[in-house]
């Protein structure tokens, strides 16, 4: 599994991180070294669950605008910066797709989809494909958050948790039930 | 609906480099900071003028 070096940070940086979060509370033309750090990682996560790229980068300048806005608020909990990123940036996605400004979207590469099939205990044609494709669209929104971020994304639990606010065990449970639905209406349409 | 969408093209680093502009975030996020501040700096400068009127007239 790839590690997301952002969220994989050691303890040293995060201290630092935490330092420039509390320079930044103070003056906010501050916080520029943390938008340059997160903006690419915080776009791409945008990317994906949008139709046009144009949106995407509506989208994350309305990450960072929110981000900073609230960051006098902001205490670490336990939660990192990056995970308290991507939580706004979830917010800012559904009030995109409420507002009809952007398209709900699933990214994927071809890789990924032979993968996923084979996470199915199924063998990959060009058939078990469209099926896998037409039942993700069948799938609730939490569900597919969860199995867009554990199978496609390559997130742990933990960082799951972190954005959808959940505990880690209860991200692994969750994404384990959206897994079992996704095979029970993966059979179904197949069938 | 869900629309998916299968090996997309993806923006380079650079690209998406290019889109930064942290100037505008710092507009952005002062201006929204300003709207909520208003309506409080209102209220407490007219509640301020109202009891300065009233003390003007007693006195």
């Amino acid at each position: 599994m790839a590690v997301n070096l952002l969220y994989h940070q050691n303890e040293f940086r995060l201290e630092d991180e935490m330092r420039q979060i509390e320079i930044a509370k103070k003056d906010p033309r501050q916080f520029a070294p943390l938008y340059k750090k997160y903006h690419e990682a915080i776009f791409r996560y945008v990317y994906k669950r949008v139709d046009e790229e144009e949106a995407a980068y509506d989208i994350t300048s309305s990450v960072f605008v929110k981000a900073l806005a609230s960051l006098p608020r902001y205490e670490f909990r336990g939660v990192p910066f990056s995970s308290w990123l991507f939580r706004i940036a979830k917010s800012e996605l559904y009030q995109s797709f409420r507002d009809k400004k952007a398209q709900r979207t699933v990214s994927l590469d071809s890789v990924t989809i032979v993968q996923f099939i084979d996470e199915l205990n199924e063998d990959f044609s060009e058939e078990q494909r469209t099926t896998l494709l037409n039942s993700l669209k069948l799938l609730k929104d939490h569900q597919l958050q969860l199995i867009e971020m554990r199978f496609f994304e390559k997130r742990s639990f933990k960082e799951i948790g972190e954005i959808v606010g959940l505990t880690e065990n209860n991200a692994k449970v969750k994404t384990f039930r959206a897994l079992v639905k996704l095979k029970e209406i993966f059979n179904r349409t197949k069938a | 609906m869900i629309k998916i969408l299968v090996d997309r093209t993806k923006p380079t680093t650079e690209e998406i480099k290019r889109h930064q502009n942290f100037e505008t975030i710092l507009d952005k996020a002062s201006i929204n900071e300003t709207k909520k501040i208003l309506p409080w700096y209102y209220g407490a400068v007219g509640l301020a003028s109202f009891i300065f009127a009233i003390v003007t007239i007693l006195l």
